[in-house]
């Protein structure tokens, strides 16, 4: 056993943590019954100690998940006491109150002993595909007025106590969701992964021996408090400030929702340390202050089927918060929707077998200080979140995926312009149910920055069997009868700095793309093309200097 | 006679291996990169070997790799489904570096306005939804004729379970383009998940029209000169082909170069009694590391040209390499803020190294060792080339040394250091970035560079062991002399397990092993493997499980359905019995089995004698150590030397500092106790 904490065994247990965390993603991922875990990654695997601090995350995935897993250890260990716990348990909770998100994001942990000693807990929250209430897929609507229409809720429980399952607590969880073939398994899945992880950590442990590995954590929390402490320190103090909204609660339409940017932890991580792994020291060094009773910081009973609407926008509005301390590391802003997620279920009406229909698809990101924004591309708080492929929808599904493209003009102008969003254009073969999302953001779409115009928000449009026109859908479990088609648009990224400075180069290329229209170059840009696309020098300087003057 | 040949960045080195009389041969010339097909033939007759002799001639080639990565590939066109042109640039929409505000995607290598539409549809039962419309696609070639592209990719939704409409159009498309290069994605990745398939498909055909000239041309070059064996390609399976796939599937060949090295790794590590190795292959333009557990080494499914995060998908089948820019011709230079940096940028064997005498004038790693004494300027390459140690000095004097204020011994130790540290990274990776302790592995050293680095690199990661292989300098080839034959297939077959038509599937199996025959150049010997990818029902990944002829002949789902429980099983510490399972793909590999080699052994002599002394910089740039230099091929089975030394041999030099032990294994190998470590 080596114990002394030289350089090396620092350096290879710095890297072996998040290797675990990785590795129980990676099972629990490859092991799933439903495409929220194996595709969207909506879940998070996790080391942490008995104070709750966070040993090691897996990294991609859902960003907000970040860090947010040791609330529910201090919980734990506050109701059953350090020594209320014991090797073979598991414990199961999805609760609202403690947890603080929706209840299909259900919480399996696993306690670590080492030498008969309490040490740690591995830990998975994945999203499970119903968990009963109202509606089936992302938890009800807002119009549910309380958690317990939202679905089951499991608080702190054992459900395997000492190695032993306790058959009728899976009994009640079983009769009282949708799809209890799909969520049970997933279950064994984070079990299955947590072991994995507490299996893992029992081999560094051995190897290692106890004071090395606690000593070397210590280490790590604290070198990584540093790194992000010397990058703030280089920023000008002051007050910074930001401000976005939503069209309305989801409730009382247009009563628009005010966000002012307070702090928040994917905000801080992505400005400090964007590729380093995660662990307690990413924040030590960041106060976040919420009044309970805050959208951000809801009080118990609210309803929290929506809850993570939010969070991009937060994240987003923290970011550009701080465009003025360093005007060359924001970017303008992106989508700033979770959504854009595709979802539809019902019967198979051939084979009787339920199915869902569930992808996201990303939109446009905003422009930066050096370059375009990047297009289609998930939320702020969605990291390595895949698409559902067309064909393995088509696959499993009576759907057909008619398009997924990128929409002209749908970016934000500037010298960098935005992404693109994009239209998901869908055909259901059989009747069923759509969720629609509301579309918030249409009075605060994605801002631009320095000049640059905002872009294009999305939202969702239906066309039934016989209608010659899109309609714009919202509402959860909305009915819908076979052949009517959906599109799923989502918006485009704000743009970065003036559009009138940007290369007509650049612009004659956009047209040839078709990212942009020859009308929007003209009128957006001042850049005149030829009828063979090449750019009109002359013309533009003119029409640049006029669109300048009026601006 | 067998012969191998890989094309590194800077070298080109052969080996052949006579069968009668178990004796091998090695040559190493410069590559030339405007001409390498005439390297080829240099190297040949450099060799001396009879070319009238040579059954097989095995090639591994950086040609598929580089025109992607340097982006050098033909003006290509894609044609797709109406609806699915932006399927390749929207790809998967993730975000791999979640918190990086700065990521970037993939960047398409066709561009939205060569990406044409037509209107055709199949659904994923095979059925066809929409016929395909000849106007629309005749419409697409003309629009692409007039562009002039060279290269056309055509994928299809559902073309992995009915491949009717790709084969129509690639028929139309030839007629319209006969000048151009088709891929059809049917052809190159039989498997659902359209982004993959497509961008897959693109790749093969961006880098088709360039492999295939260069596979052309070095058959008729090869001709000339009076060979008459056969041409096979290594590929990134570790397996070969003939030159005939290869031009079709330029894709296999990607990782080509790096996979010699690593079969060869495992096979040293296999011989010493070593299941676990870590191969270091350090060349002229980079240094490679790919780890072995359990004498095998690590393969993936398909992998990321250009990283995860950004890359380009390639979904063929691929032993697992690290890859940094560290090699001998690696440039070091100062940046902007006045520190020192040593590559990405290689001089490569064109110009080369300032020593080489070819126009170089941006001090290398090699100048660097050259400058320290590492190398001996009489005796480079068996004495073939004579280096310029002055020329070497000044460079790295008015480059580095001078700005730096540092005497240029200084400057090459630190150049030497922080090339070092790049590629402990590399190994790093490999090992403890997945919960490895290198410490539990031995380090195989290979490529012209290795050796001398390897001891320093060990050093840095506390690894205990390391083994300097015979012909370490011509590894690569070596270990393509031991590559089998081996085609990989993959077909999306997607049925419930309990209610497949297994007549249907043992009539795909045959039409995938047909497809093989038309492949497989060796008749004899060959052997199949089958694998279904079996997952529960409701889930998305798969398990590859063997399965016999027979099973599937006798259609014995309770025998698979077994082995698929035991696997799941092992793989993830639970299974469910109950629990219904669905076939996705099956996959078949079919192998030419290549006899096996045996090298000789080595005779006994215990004692190392050293042939001359020299003047060496080992850590300590101000006072050289006087320092025993040995010939390799002079060490018996069984001797013992200590550093520091160093041990000269064809195309390389091991360096061992002051404290470690290397004793001559009986099959050759160089084994090295580090010294300080565990």
């Amino acid at each position: 056993m080596r114990t002394k904490l030289d350089p090396v065994t620092l350096e290879v247990i710095r890297n072996a943590l998040p290797a675990i965390a990785n590795e129980m993603a990676a099972d629990l991922q490859r092991t799933s019954y439903n495409m929220m875990i194996y595709e969207v990654r909506d879940f998070c695997t996790a080391l942490v100690n008995l104070d709750g601090e966070l040993i090691s995350q897996n990294v991609g995935g859902v960003s907000h998940f970040v860090a947010d897993l040791g609330v529910i250890i201090t919980d734990a260990v506050k109701r059953y006491g350090r020594k209320g716990f014991k090797p073979g348990d598991v414990l199961i909770t999805n609760h609202q109150a403690v947890a603080g998100q929706h209840l299909n994001n259900v919480v399996i942990y696993v306690p670590y002993f080492f030498k008969g000693e309490l040490l740690a807990f591995s830990m998975v929250r994945a999203h499970w595909i119903d968990v009963g209430g109202t509606s089936t897929g992302f938890g009800a609507g807002p119009e549910v007025p309380d958690p317990w229409q939202e679905g089951l809720q499991l608080d702190q429980l054992k459900i395997h106590d000492g190695g032993r399952l306790d058959e009728t607590l899976c009994r009640v969880i079983r009769d009282n969701i949708r799809f209890p073939e799909s969520s049970l398994g997933d279950m064994n899945s984070q079990i299955a992964s947590c072991k994995l992880g507490i299996r893992r950590l029992d081999e560094l442990f051995r190897k290692y021996g106890g004071g090395t590995i606690l000593k070397a954590i210590a280490r790590i929390f604290d070198e990584t408090e540093t790194q992000c402490r010397n990058f703030v320190a280089k920023l000008t103090d002051g007050v910074y400030e930001a401000e976005s909204f939503f069209d309305d609660d989801g409730v009382t339409p247009d009563e628009r929702v005010r966000i002012h940017a307070a702090g928040a932890r994917v905000a801080y991580k992505a400005i400090t340390a964007p590729l380093a792994p995660v662990n307690e020291g990413s924040f030590r060094a960041l106060e976040v202050i919420i009044p309970e009773g805050n959208i951000m910081m809801a009080r118990y009973p609210a309803p929290m089927a929506g809850w993570s609407i939010f969070v991009p926008t937060v994240v987003e509005t923290i970011i550009s918060s701080l465009a003025q301390a360093m005007p060359d590391r924001i970017p303008a802003a992106h989508h700033g929707l979770l959504g854009g997620s595709v979802v539809f279920f019902g019967v198979h009406p051939q084979s009787r077998r339920r199915f869902v229909v569930q992808s996201i698809e990303g939109g446009g990101w905003g422009g930066r200080p050096f370059e375009d924004g990047e297009s289609a591309t998930v939320s702020v708080c969605q990291g390595d979140v895949r698409n559902g492929s067309i064909e393995g929808i088509e696959m499993k599904c009576p759907v057909l995926v008619k398009a997924r493209a990128l929409r002209r003009d749908s970016a934000g102008a500037g010298k960098f312009r935005g992404g693109l969003g994009i239209d998901m254009e869908v055909r259901n073969f059989v009747d069923g149910k759509w969720n629609f999302e509301r579309a918030n953001r249409r009075g605060c779409p994605a801002w631009g920055l320095w000049g640059g115009g905002p872009g294009e928000s999305g939202g969702y449009y239906l066309r039934a069997p016989g209608e010659s026109e899109y309609r714009m859908m919202h509402g959860s479990h909305k009915p819908v009868s076979a052949n009517s088609e959906v599109v799923v648009r989502t918006g485009g990224g704000g743009g970065w700095g003036e559009p009138l400075e940007r290369d007509p180069e650049r612009v004659r290329w956009d047209v040839l793309e078709e990212f942009v229209s020859k009308d929007a170059a003209r009128d957006l840009y001042g850049v005149a093309l030829r009828e063979d696309l090449s750019v009109d020098q002359a013309a533009t300087r003119d029409l640049r200097r006029k669109l300048g003057r009026a601006a | 006679m067998l012969v191998a040949i890989d094309i590194g960045g800077t070298f080109t080195d052969l080996m052949a291996f006579d069968e009668a009389t178990g004796r091998f041969a090695q040559a190493k010339s410069l590559t030339t990169p405007a001409q390498l097909v005439q390297g080829i033939v240099d190297c040949l007759r450099k060799s001396g070997v009879d070319l009238a002799v040579i059954s097989e001639l095995i090639h591994g080639s950086t040609t598929a790799i580089n025109t992607l990565i340097e982006r050098k590939g033909a003006k290509t066109g894609l044609i797709v489904t109406r609806g699915t042109r932006d399927v390749y640039s929207i790809g998967r929409g993730n975000r791999p570096e979640s918190y990086n505000l700065f990521f970037r995607r993939h960047r398409p290598l066709v561009p939205r306005h060569l990406t044409r539409e037509i209107d055709e549809r199949m659904l994923a039962s095979g059925e066809v939804l929409e016929p395909l419309e000849h106007a629309s696609l005749e419409e697409a070639c003309r629009r692409l004729a007039d562009e002039k592209v060279e290269a056309v990719a055509v994928c299809f939704l559902h073309s992995y379970v009915n491949p009717e409409h790709e084969r129509a159009a690639g028929e139309i498309v030839r007629r319209a383009l006969p000048g151009a290069y088709v891929s059809l994605s049917h052809e190159i990745l039989r498997e659902y998940r359209e982004f993959e398939r497509t961008s897959t498909t693109v790749v093969n055909a961006y880098i088709g029209p360039k492999v295939g000239g260069y596979v052309r041309s070095l058959k008729a070059s090869l001709a000339q000169i009076g060979f008459r064996g056969d041409l096979t390609i290594m590929q990134s399976n570790g397996g070969v082909m003939t030159p005939e796939v290869a031009t079709q599937r330029p894709v296999a060949m990607m990782e080509s170069g790096p996979v010699g090295g690593i079969i060869a790794s495992a096979q040293t590590g296999r011989t010493l009694g070593l299941a676990n190795v870590i191969s270091f292959d350090m060349g002229g333009t980079t240094a490679k590391a790919s780890l072995i557990r359990e004498g095998e080494p690590t393969m993936a499914p398909g992998y990321y040209v250009g990283g995860y995060a950004s890359g380009h998908p390639v979904m063929v089948p691929v032993i697992d390499v690290v890859e940094v820019g560290a090699g001998g011709g690696s440039i070091a230079w100062i940046d902007e803020i006045g520190a020192l940096k040593v590559g990405p940028q290689s001089a490569g064997a064109d110009p080369g190294p300032i020593c080489y005498r070819g126009g170089g004038t941006e001090p290398t790693i090699t100048d660097a060792n050259l400058v320290l004494g590492r190398l001996d300027p009489e005796d480079f390459l068996g004495g073939q080339m004579v280096l310029d140690a002055k020329a070497a000095a000044q460079g790295i004097v008015g480059k580095i040394a001078d700005p730096l204020k540092m005497s240029a011994a200084a400057a090459a130790q630190a150049i030497v250091d922080i090339a070092v540290s790049k590629m402990s990274l590399a190994v790093r990776e490999v090992s403890v970035a997945k919960g490895y302790d290198p410490r539990d592995f031995a380090l195989v050293a290979s490529g012209g560079a290795g050796p001398l680095h390897v001891m320093a690199i060990a050093r840095e990661l506390h690894i205990p062991k390391v083994i300097v292989p015979l012909y370490p300098a011509h590894f690569s080839a070596l270990g393509m002399l031991a590559a089998d034959e081996r085609h990989d297939f993959i077909r999306t077959f997607y049925a419930d397990l309990d209610g497949a038509d297994f007549r249907r599937l043992e009539r795909t199996v045959e039409e995938m092993a047909a497809e093989s025959a038309s492949a497989l150049a060796s008749k004899k010997g060959t052997e199949r493997r089958i694998h279904l990818d079996l997952r529960y029902v409701g889930q998305e990944f798969t398990l590859s499980v063997p399965v016999g002829a027979s099973q599937i002949r006798a259609g014995d789902r309770r025998a698979i359905r077994t082995a698929f429980d035991r696997l799941y099983d092992q793989r993830y510490a639970h299974h469910s019995p109950d629990e219904p399972v669905e076939i996705v793909n099956i996959r078949l590999a079919v192998i030419g089995k290549r006899a096996t080699m045996t090298l000789p052994r080595l005779s006994a002599k215990r004692r190392a004698q050293a042939f001359r002394k020299m003047q060496v910089h080992l850590g300590d740039s101000v006072r050289p150590v006087s320092c025993p230099v040995y010939r390799r091929e002079e060490l018996g089975a069984g001797a013992r030397l200590s550093g520091p030394a160093l041990v000269r041999e064809h195309g390389t030099t091991t360096v061992l500092f002051k404290g470690d032990v290397c004793s001559v294994a009986r099959t050759g190998e160089l084994l090295i106790s580090v010294r300080g470590a565990a």
